[in-house]
């Protein structure tokens, strides 16, 4: 199935395993946040290289003093309606300021594509013939939006109002 | 929330039904796999040939959707516990005998 | 009321066109129904028992002429030449093709309006007091604010695949008429000890098959912090509701299940949490040019009463009975809102006709400067509408078949479409309403009667309202026949409480007759005609009323 980084097709030979790293390199593999967490101490996860997949229901705190080991994040969609990893990735990207790749795997659908990259996925596993095509035309639909989130777009507020005193900050 | 139909037995004669995929219109499932907006058309089916015939049906998805088995008496006639709602479905909302089917077109 | 500046008006253009392409896509095949369905459910298209119907979004109820004048060229060219006003503060309509939805959108969006979010798991269309900007009680109009959670809310990438529907109300801080205690997340304005206008936040409230009255989860938070705040309960919702079972799924059963304490205690520290990068940031003047849209008109010094009225009343009784039962206080003098009610006897209650539309559009340009509400009770409000002009109001009313006289009576049912239109309704609601309505249509008995709130759902799903009329009314279908169960005692105001089910559901032809003795029943006990059905039966318990309900069998 197709990789897209940035909405272009691209490769990654990191294979996931749901048993820790075993005897493969931290560089090989993706690790559950249960694996990455067990083996914290030892000299794996202490490389920069680590690859973590969180499901839904995991608390995406709990990497958050580790990131710097952390160069990509795996984020489970087991069911496109399930709405969790949306949070997640906006709190690796807001909160815990998590700047490498954040990749949606599971059920990823056209239709999610364009909520995904305003949460901060900037990688998407997504099963098109024409992937590239099919992505570049879902993000660019809608061409502003109201709030900010983990993309770059200013919230229409904000546009409104260039150079505005906030109102929101406390 | 979707609502759920309750499960026919295999002797029990039903015909298919569902809604044309474009115009959202009441339809049902004849004898040629074609569909019809006339109950009369429909085809009366019971066991492996009704269960083939829903697996068509659920393929058949630019023509009909969410397709459910209704149940019907051997000659076609709407029956069992759901035949307020199939006969509302068919003929119109009772309250406005004007807009149903019997009322024709627009 | 709020206009659409390019940014609005822009994006409700490109979802116009990003949902003709999946219309498209479903048509040739490419997206499957399974696939579909939550598309077109976020642009409040279902598949009901005869057609696809189409929600359209009324932002807190809110219109003008030509926005219904829009609404009903919809209803003409597209549909059968009426519409369903709900219980949302929305529209419906019941005929629409599936082909024709992207003409609908783009002819929405030529008369700004839209259907984004009117159904499925995201937030819903903010719903508010009907007389917002007019009544005397309030400490501000909350509709600015609603328009700045419209906003907000819309297309929100976080919140968009929520375990559940999320439907919000704000109240502007005098007697509760958005019913915001029985709403995932109600917000009163209020002022707090320093005299500082903000919101109380209620969470947790909600129908359906499990009631709740919320809970108050801040007792006051200053506007700009308030989207913040509604981002970290949002944020709470979206990862610890339940997923599991979709009946167990809305924010009421995580608020019950955490009990009170602890969804506080959540929804706390993820606001503490948030830093200067995820606050939302609404620039002051942002908000000062939202608030301008909803100042007051410039009311017309007049005199408290208006001598014209007075005379005309006295001359018409008809004129008398509707003023004493549809009009409403307003803040100015010799002024006053006007609830033009949509439950005349024998038509589904909140249908409108195409004509009616027109008919409401021009009073309303004409005589109330072109402002036009939906009450949650499925009922119009024409809200400025000087006393002096009141007669000539109704006489155009009267023409349109608008001037049903039972506004907040016995008659001015809230009912659900129930199993004449919905998917899935167990029972008919409308055939229900409109025989009690027969039972009750003597005026000088529902005069008698006074106020009480009768509120009819087709199924625990409860868009009716069942659980918060004071008499409110259940169909379920027991092995293929139809049965209404009566609950007693519910509220949907400031004092919200769900009813109770008084005991086994009743027949469809029973229940006029039973209502009746319960009517009675309610007659002969109340201690004065000053005492309403719900303060008689507060103090009297549903006992009485439960014996006259089954007093026949």
């Amino acid at each position: 199935m197709p990789l897209l980084r940035h909405g272009r097709v691209s490769s990654c030979s990191r294979i996931f395993s749901d048993s820790g790293f075993g005897d493969a390199a931290a560089s090989d593999v993706i690790v559950t946040l249960r694996s990455f967490l067990d083996d914290r101490s030892s000299t794996a996860s202490r490389r920069d290289d680590v690859a973590v997949r969180l499901r839904p229901e995991d608390d995406p705190r709990l990497l958050a003093n580790d990131l710097d080991a952390v160069s990509l994040i795996e984020v489970e969609f087991p069911k496109y309606t399930d709405g969790r990893g949306y949070s997640i990735a906006q709190l690796l990207r807001r909160r815990y300021g998590y700047t490498r790749e954040l990749r949606a795997v599971g059920q990823v659908l056209r239709d999610q594509l364009s909520l995904m990259r305003r949460s901060g996925f900037d990688a998407v596993v997504f099963d098109h013939p024409d992937a590239e095509g099919v992505y570049a035309e879902a993000v660019g639909e809608l061409s502003s939006a109201y709030q900010g989130a983990a993309d770059d777009a200013v919230s229409i507020f904000l546009r409104r109002r260039p150079g505005a005193s906030p109102g929101g900050l406390t | 929330m979707s609502s759920e139909r309750p499960k026919l037995g295999p002797d029990i004669p039903k015909v298919i039904t569902g809604w044309n995929s474009r115009t959202g219109r009441v339809i049902y499932l004849t004898a040629d796999r074609d569909w019809s907006e006339s109950l009369a058309d429909a085809s009366v089916m019971t066991g492996d040939q009704a269960q083939e015939a829903l697996r068509f049906a659920s393929t058949d998805q630019v023509r009909v959707s969410d397709p459910y088995f209704m149940q019907v008496t051997q000659d076609g006639r709407i029956s069992g516990r759901e035949t307020l709602r199939e006969t509302i479905r068919a003929q119109g909302p009772t309250n406005h005998p004007m807009f149903g089917k019997q009322a024709g077109d627009l | 009321m709020y206009r659409y500046d390019e940014f609005d008006e822009n994006l409700v253009r490109q979802r116009a066109r990003q949902f003709r392409g999946q219309v498209e896509r479903r048509l040739s095949g490419e997206l499957p129904e399974e696939h579909f369905k939550p598309l077109r459910l976020q642009n409040g298209v279902y598949l009901q028992l005869h057609a696809y119907m189409l929600r359209v979004a009324i932002p807190y109820g809110q219109l003008d002429g030509r926005k219904l004048r829009g609404l009903a060229d919809i209803a003409d060219r597209y549909d059968k030449r009426y519409g369903h006003f709900t219980t949302r503060q929305n529209i419906q309509f019941n005929w629409i093709r599936l082909e024709d939805m992207p003409e609908v959108l783009d002819r929405l969006a030529d008369v700004g309006m839209h259907a984004i979010q009117t159904s499925g798991n995201c937030i819903r269309n903010v719903t508010s007091d009907p007389f917002a900007g007019a009544a005397a009680d309030e400490v501000e109009d909350p509709r600015p604010w609603c328009e700045i959670i419209r906003q907000w809310s819309t297309f929100h990438p976080e919140f968009s695949h929520l375990p559940r529907k999320f439907k919000i109300a704000v109240s502007g801080g005098g007697h509760d008429r958005a019913a915001i205690r029985v709403h995932d997340i109600g917000l009163d304005l209020r002022r707090n000890s320093d005299g500082e206008i903000g919101f109380e936040v209620v969470c947790g409230g909600g129908l359906g098959r499990t009631p709740h009255v919320g809970v108050t989860v801040r007792d006051w938070i200053s506007k700009p912090e308030l989207l913040s705040y509604l981002e970290a309960i949002m944020r709470v919702y979206n990862r610890h509701g339940r997923r599991d079972n979709k009946y167990k799924a809305r924010i009421k059963i995580l608020v019950n299940e955490l009990g009170e304490a602890t969804f506080r205690s959540l929804v706390e520290e993820e606001f503490a949490a948030q830093n200067e990068r995820e606050k939302v940031i609404l620039p002051l003047a942002e908000v000062d040019r939202i608030e301008a849209y909803f100042a007051p008109p410039a009311f017309d010094a007049a005199p408290a009463a208006s001598p014209t009225l007075d005379e005309a009343r006295r001359l018409n009784g008809d004129l008398d009975r509707w003023a004493r039962h549809n009009l409403r206080s307003h803040k100015a003098p010799g002024y006053t809102s006007i609830l033009v009610s949509l439950k005349p006897l024998g038509a589904a209650p909140g249908d409108a006709t195409s004509d009616q539309m027109r008919a409401m559009a021009d009073i309303a340009d004409r005589f109330a400067g072109g402002d036009i509400r939906v009450a949650h009770e499925q009922d119009l409000v024409l809200t400025h509408v000087r006393l002096e002009d009141v007669p000539a109001v109704f006489a155009a009313l009267q023409t349109a078949g608008l001037a049903t006289a039972n506004g907040g009576m016995i008659t001015d049912i809230i009912a659900c479409p129930g199993l004449d239109y919905c998917n899935l309704a167990n029972a008919r609601s409308i055939s229900v309403a409109n025989s009690i309505q027969a039972a009750f249509s003597d005026p000088d008995l529902e005069d008698m009667i006074g106020p009480l709130h009768l509120n009819i759902s087709g199924c625990i799903n409860a868009c009716g309202h069942h659980h918060v009329g004071h008499i409110g009314i259940l169909g379920v279908d027991k092995k293929g026949e139809e049965f209404y169960q009566v609950l007693f005692g519910g509220r949907a105001d400031e004092r919200a409480a769900i009813g109770e089910i008084a005991g086994p559901g009743l027949k469809h032809e029973d229940i006029a007759p039973a209502l009746k003795r319960v009517v009675q029943r309610y007659l002969s006990l109340r201690s004065s005609p000053e005492e309403t059905f719900i303060d008689a039966l507060e103090r009297l318990g549903q006992a009485p009323f439960r014996e006259a309900l089954y007093a026949a069998s």
